[in-house]
């Protein structure tokens, strides 16, 4: 699904201005992430240029070539050899026409800071494109500069828009003004999927502003001159609906059936079964969804904010009623949205509103739309049953997720295994195992959340590790241990113990927890330590953190990323849980949907890069984020001996599962 | 309805409807765009602003407010600061320079509400500890999860004051 068929053509990678700037394009796009700036280190080094000079272009469909989605942290796996081996193409051909021009053989040139040097002779890239732009097919072997000679890739480098962030000039999708652009208001029904009956909007129509009521089919909004006067003209129509309710999708997946499971597991000398329970939480950007979208006759331009401009030119082309060559989607800097971005919600409602008023129209959704109408996290069951032999090895596995549809890419068993079943599978070794995944049904909208499925399963599979260990008087670490054979994944459980000091005891009613995984071949391990109070008050003190994500391009990128994911992911754990009544969302703002803030920041997040240099890059979005959930919770079964199998660890629920 | 009032130092004049909000009025009337929407209801820091009610106002000095709060006539009778107003013509804010130095930041949306927020708290409280610091930026929230490195950066700058 995400290979491309085309070689790919340099000119559609590098392009080299007379004025020396170069522009590297990629279908990839940047929430945060630091794509960006990676991918600026890598051009700048191979192509031997101030990273200053080097223009990241990043999802503009008329100028980018074809990318499927920014999803799974592979960007950067996916993307870096691809941009590496175009700017090195593209160093080649300024050497040979600077070969021809100055009369040397290419061989005694080389390159330096922008310019072709040899022979006592210095000239700038821009002189070498005097006529034709670089161009050609991007051959499979191209000599990549040395190792030696990279200036940018390895080294910590920060966000190339930050100085653009921290002066408020970077261009936020909501921040984008186009000349004669109004504003948008949504109509929304009392539940997703009605249908509208009828409506009356005379009394909207003669609001102040208000410049045009749209509908189509069951999409109604304002446009007006001001914000505040859409959402005044829209909050008076009448609208009347017909709410059918919306079932999510059922499907049964088995992902791995090894023989002899059940009968090892009646066999075994030690048995345990216990099942956890996540809630669906919500994406929560801090910015609500946006977008900016000028439908004219002959095409449309759409500024947004997507994991995926291609499929929004494709929904928006088809809403609109042009051809998808007809419409540009430029990708604006957006407000982190982790996975909710998948969904071109507000696109394709400023695409309508655009049309229907025939002004360009920024649609924001407000705070309560955001929490309201956005896709979720689903929420997650998690069955295991276990066996273990009279030495404490595990000689069976049993697992059976039961969750909803986590992403749009539909319910082939194959793409449900990878997506929604995520790390269901367990990495360890050694025992035969049998793991089921259930899709139920939800009237919940769910969709893509960072990680997936991975964040759920881990948590399960990462407490009942503990709970083995504990039920054989095993060490956790030393349990995990003789369950591991992969040494890469030995390595960072070996080196978060020791960079956390595991054998220390904390006491005084703290404790340290440990989980670990390999989430697409990056392996990452943690420690979490815990203070819990008398009344069940959990309060995390400290996070170290080793991961191991092959060749690392921006240190100080996958450090802020990692650190990123695992505060994240505290949130989710401590305080988050998104209630609904059938699909409805109860909790719309942050006063009801409390997430973590600078007070419940940990003391410390220490991050240890250690990346195997010998294996190709893998991503560092998502994996920070995945075994926190169960490193907190099991330190607080360290800290207070209680076992909490459900998040988030409230107080009360953490006093209740306290020891007598 | 016809409003001057003072943002980044210079004297504006607008024409609005009544009850705009403070908000709406830079992002909309003035183009400064940084200042960001949020939540609407003053509970997530996006969109803070300095605001200063003058000598003699109770709280007097300048503190970070909700623009989203503020009504454009309520703002009339103090002095606005935005994020676009903090350098000196190209030199950042020492607070602006510390996010960028200590790369603390992932994707930006709530990076103004927080410079604003520690420009607030470095002006009355130059040497803040941390747990000062936590309590002042406690109305801004992030989801990228930068809060130990915001943290960071505002104690060097205090701590090279």
């Amino acid at each position: 699904m995400w290979d491309r068929r085309e070689p790919e053509r340099l000119e559609q990678r590098i392009r080299v201005d007379r004025d020396g700037t170069v522009t590297a394009l990629s279908g990839k796009i940047d929430f945060g992430q630091g794509l960006r700036t990676a991918f600026a280190q890598i051009v700048a080094d191979e192509l031997d240029v101030p990273i200053e000079r080097v223009n990241m272009v990043l999802g503009d469909t008329d100028q980018v070539p074809f990318d499927f989605g920014t999803f799974g942290s592979h960007s950067v796996a996916q993307e870096a050899p691809l941009l590496r081996k175009a700017a090195a193409f593209a160093r080649r051909q300024l050497i040979d026409r600077a070969s021809t021009k100055l009369g040397v053989s290419g061989e005694k040139l080389d390159t330096d800071a922008g310019a072709v040097v040899g022979r006592g002779k210095r000239v700038l890239y821009g002189e070498l494109i005097d006529s034709e732009p670089l161009a050609g097919v991007i051959p499979d072997r191209v000599a990549l500069m040395p190792e030696t000679r990279r200036k940018y890739a390895g080294r910590p480098t920060p966000h190339v828009e930050a100085r653009d962030i921290v002066t408020g000039q970077a261009t936020f999708v909501a921040d984008v003004r186009l000349p004669n652009m109004a504003r948008g208001a949504m109509v929304r029904p009392p539940a997703r999927g009605a249908k509208l009956r009828s409506m009356d909007d005379a009394a909207a129509r003669k609001m102040p502003g208000v410049i045009a009521l749209v509908r189509q089919g069951d999409v109604v909004g304002v446009v007006a001159e001001r914000d505040e006067q859409a959402r005044a003209a829209a909050a008076a129509v009448e609208a009347d609906w017909h709410a059918l309710p919306v079932e999510g999708p059922t499907a049964e997946v088995p992902m791995r059936s090894d023989p002899e499971v059940d009968e090892r597991l009646h066999g075994a000398a030690m048995r345990l079964a216990q099942t956890y329970v996540l809630p669906p939480i919500a994406n929560a950007p801090i910015g609500p969804s946006a977008a900016v979208a000028d439908v004219r006759a002959d095409g449309a331009t759409m500024y947004v904010g997507t994991h995926r401009p291609f499929g929004v030119r494709e929904q928006v082309a088809k809403t609109v009623g042009l051809p998808e060559k007809n419409v540009r989607v430029l990708p604006q800097i957006t407000s982190g949205t982790y996975g909710r971005n998948s969904h071109a919600d507000a696109a394709i409602e400023a695409a309508i509103l655009s049309k229907g008023s025939g002004r360009p129209v920024l649609l924001q959704w407000t705070r309560e739309e955001e929490f309201a109408w956005s896709p979720s996290r689903p929420e997650a069951v998690l069955e295991i049953s276990a066996g273990l032999d009279a030495d404490g090895h595990i000689v069976s596995w049993r697992y059976d997720e039961h969750t909803n549809v986590h992403t749009a890419a539909g319910l082939d068993p194959g793409v449900l295994g990878v997506t929604s079943g995520r790390n269901a599978v367990p990495p360890y070794a050694g025992f035969p195992s049998r793991v089921t995944l259930h899709i139920e049904p939800t009237r919940l909208r769910t969709a893509n959340f960072r990680s997936l499925a991975a964040a759920e399963n881990v948590f399960a599979i990462e407490s009942f590790m503990d709970e083995l260990a504990a039920l054989s008087g095993q060490d956790p670490l030393a349990f995990r241990l003789r369950h591991i054979d992969d040494e890469r994944f030995r390595r960072v459980v070996e080196r978060v113990a020791e960079a956390s000091g595991w054998t220390e005891h904390s006491g005084n009613r703290r404790g340290r927890g440990i989980a670990c995984t390999v989430y697409h071949d990056t392996y990452v391990a943690q420690v979490a330590e815990v203070e819990v109070s008398l009344s069940g008050a959990v309060r995390l003190i400290k996070v170290w953190c080793v991961v191991d994500p092959g060749q690392t391009v921006n240190p100080e990128g996958v450090r802020n990323q990692i650190e990123g994911g695992i505060q994240q992911s505290a949130s989710w754990t401590l305080k988050e849980e998104l209630l609904h009544r059938d699909g409805r969302v109860m909790n719309t703002g942050w006063d009801t949907y409390p997430i973590a803030t600078f007070r419940d920041a940990p003391e410390s997040i220490e991050v240890f890069v250690e990346g195997d240099e010998s294996a190709p890059p893998t991503g560092v979005g998502e994996p920070g984020a995945v075994p926190t959930a169960a490193a907190i919770a099991n330190a607080v079964y360290a800290a207070s001996g209680a076992r909490l199998r459900s998040v988030p660890l409230t107080r009360e629920r953490v006093r209740k599962a306290m020891p007598a | 309805m016809k409003l001057a009032l003072t943002v980044n130092g210079e004297r504006r004049e607008v024409d609005v409807p009544p009850n705009t909000s403070l908000l709406s009025l830079l992002r909309d009337d003035l183009g400064l765009t940084g200042t960001r929407y949020g939540c609407g209801r003053g509970q997530c820091g996006a969109c803070y602003v300095l605001a200063d009610a003058g000598v003699g106002a109770p709280g007097h000095g300048a503190r970070a407010v909700a623009s989203c709060l503020l009504t454009a006539d309520q703002a009339a009778r103090m002095e606005i600061t935005t994020v676009e107003g903090l350098a000196d013509g190209t030199k950042l804010h020492p607070v602006q320079q510390a996010f960028i130095d200590g790369d603390a930041l992932q994707c930006g949306y709530c990076t103004s509400g927080m410079v604003i927020s520690a420009v607030a708290l470095l002006a009355r409280d130059p040497r803040p500890d941390e747990t000062s610091i936590r309590d002042a930026l406690a109305g801004n929230l992030c989801r990228c999860g930068v809060y130990g490195r915001a943290i960071r950066a505002i104690r060097r700058v205090a701590e090279s004051s």
